[in-house]
């Protein structure tokens, strides 16, 4: 009896076996949905955030764009109206807002260039940066301290007092250029093709003293 | 018999392959954090939210938190604030934090070191997050916090460079050229030493 059951129990057993993974197939189609990460998890983006290497400075910014460097893209996520005000040479004006617009994507997702991101501070530009690592953007780059730190560094570099040391003489010569470079001018540059060379002091005419010849004695009579 | 050993290898393999895959299923763990937030509805929710907060604006039962470093945070901190450095954001200790408290304040030493941790923290679904904007710094040890704005601009550059310009080019209209005027010769007027003559003899 029982082991009718069993045979005919057995008789069964591909379709079993066939019900069983079909069932696992369905099962493995809900899996995917809970792990559904988009762009890189969590873990690695804090660490990606906390590793300073993102920012890249003002004079190596200077640097760049000096020397023509074509393997950067700059990307101003301010407003338009403060883009319009002033902007840093070559930007290109993405609002922070529009920046994951799928027109603006292809700037950012790309890795011929480096991106920088500029924002006034580097507190936007940051954000940015955090959605574009997030999704898994190569050669990202913020800007530290943004176009405020362009202007006191680059644009209106502190003059070193006396006191400081000769690198910082050097660093102070190598950032006015670089304003100069970027359109600032200064007094004692523009003065110079006019500098007056100063008028040789007239030679002294030398007059030579005729000495007086020793003359014989002139004997008397 | 040939037939049944076949059968046998099939339904082995079946079996087999059935017990791996329980296995997986069942040993497969979420992820502890999960993004709950895409980056474009974050951004979205970012830039219409005020997440900024001043500090006089922070009310009773607000959690603050400090992100620096816990040497910093144990020479000086606010009031009430605790001490999460952005390095253990993610332990399961802190997302606790985030998990139970409805309004939670991130702080730093500038705004900029908070923002970090905002972005990731709302992408994982804790709308509750807000950066506090202040500045912190240290005199003689005593913390001292000041209210910082956030992404102004301090001066307007194009009117510096265009006053520049102009500047120069008003140093440059009337060059103050100071003529040098050559020092007035001295004129050396050669004493003529007498000579002594030799004595004439006279007569």
């Amino acid at each position: 009896m029982v082991n009718r059951n069993v045979v005919k129990v057995l008789s069964f057993r591909y379709m079993i076996l066939a019900a069983i993974f079909i069932l696992l197939a369905a099962g493995l189609v809900l899996l995917p949905k809970y792990q559904k990460h988009e762009g890189i998890v969590p873990e690695k983006l804090l660490s990606n955030a906390i590793n300073p290497q993102r920012y890249i400075s003002t004079d190596k910014l200077a640097d760049v764009l000096i020397n023509q460097d074509p393997s950067y893209l700059l990307i101003d996520v301010r407003s338009e109206d403060d883009f319009t005000k002033y902007s840093i040479p070559n930007s290109v004006n993405i609002p922070l807002a529009k920046l994951l617009d799928d027109d603006n994507k292809s700037y950012i997702n790309q890795d011929q260039y480096n991106v920088v991101f500029i924002s006034d501070d580097n507190f936007y530009a940051d954000q940015a940066w955090m959605f574009g690592n997030r999704l898994g953007y190569k050669n990202l780059k913020v800007l530290k301290g943004g176009v405020n730190e362009w202007y006191s560094t680059i644009i209106n570099p502190p003059v070193p007092t006396e006191e400081m040391p000769a690198n910082d003489f050097e660093l102070y010569n190598t950032r006015k250029a670089a304003s100069m470079y970027f359109g600032v001018a200064y007094p004692d540059q523009v003065a110079k093709p006019v500098k007056v060379e100063p008028k040789k002091a007239a030679p002294t005419q030398v007059v030579p003293v005729k000495k007086k010849k020793k003359l014989p004695v002139e004997g008397g009579c | 018999m040939k037939e049944l050993e076949k059968t046998k290898r099939i339904s082995i393999a079946a079996v087999l392959t059935i017990l791996v895959v329980l296995v997986g299923i069942l040993s497969f763990k979420r992820p502890k954090n999960m993004y709950v937030v895409d980056t474009k509805k974050a951004l979205t929710e970012l830039t219409a939210d005020t997440y900024i907060i001043a500090q006089k604006d922070v009310t009773e039962g607000t959690e603050l938190i400090d992100i620096r470093n816990q040497y910093e945070y144990e020479k000086g901190h606010l009031e009430g604030a605790i001490n999460i450095p952005v390095t253990d954001l993610l332990t399961d200790e802190s997302i606790n934090v985030f998990k139970t408290k409805d309004n939670i304040v991130l702080y730093g030493n500038t705004p900029n070191d908070a923002v970090t941790p905002l972005i990731l923290l709302r992408q994982l679904g804790y709308s509750n997050v807000k950066v506090l904007a202040v500045k912190n710094s240290y005199d003689h040890n005593k913390l001292i916090t000041e209210p910082a704005t956030i992404e102004t601009a301090v001066a307007d550059i194009k009117g510096f460079i265009d006053n520049s310009v102009k500047k120069a080019e008003e140093a440059n209209a009337k060059p103050v050229i100071k003529e040098v005027k050559p020092a007035p010769v001295k004129q050396v007027v050669p004493v003529k030493k007498k000579k002594k003559l030799p004595v004439e003899g006279g007569c």
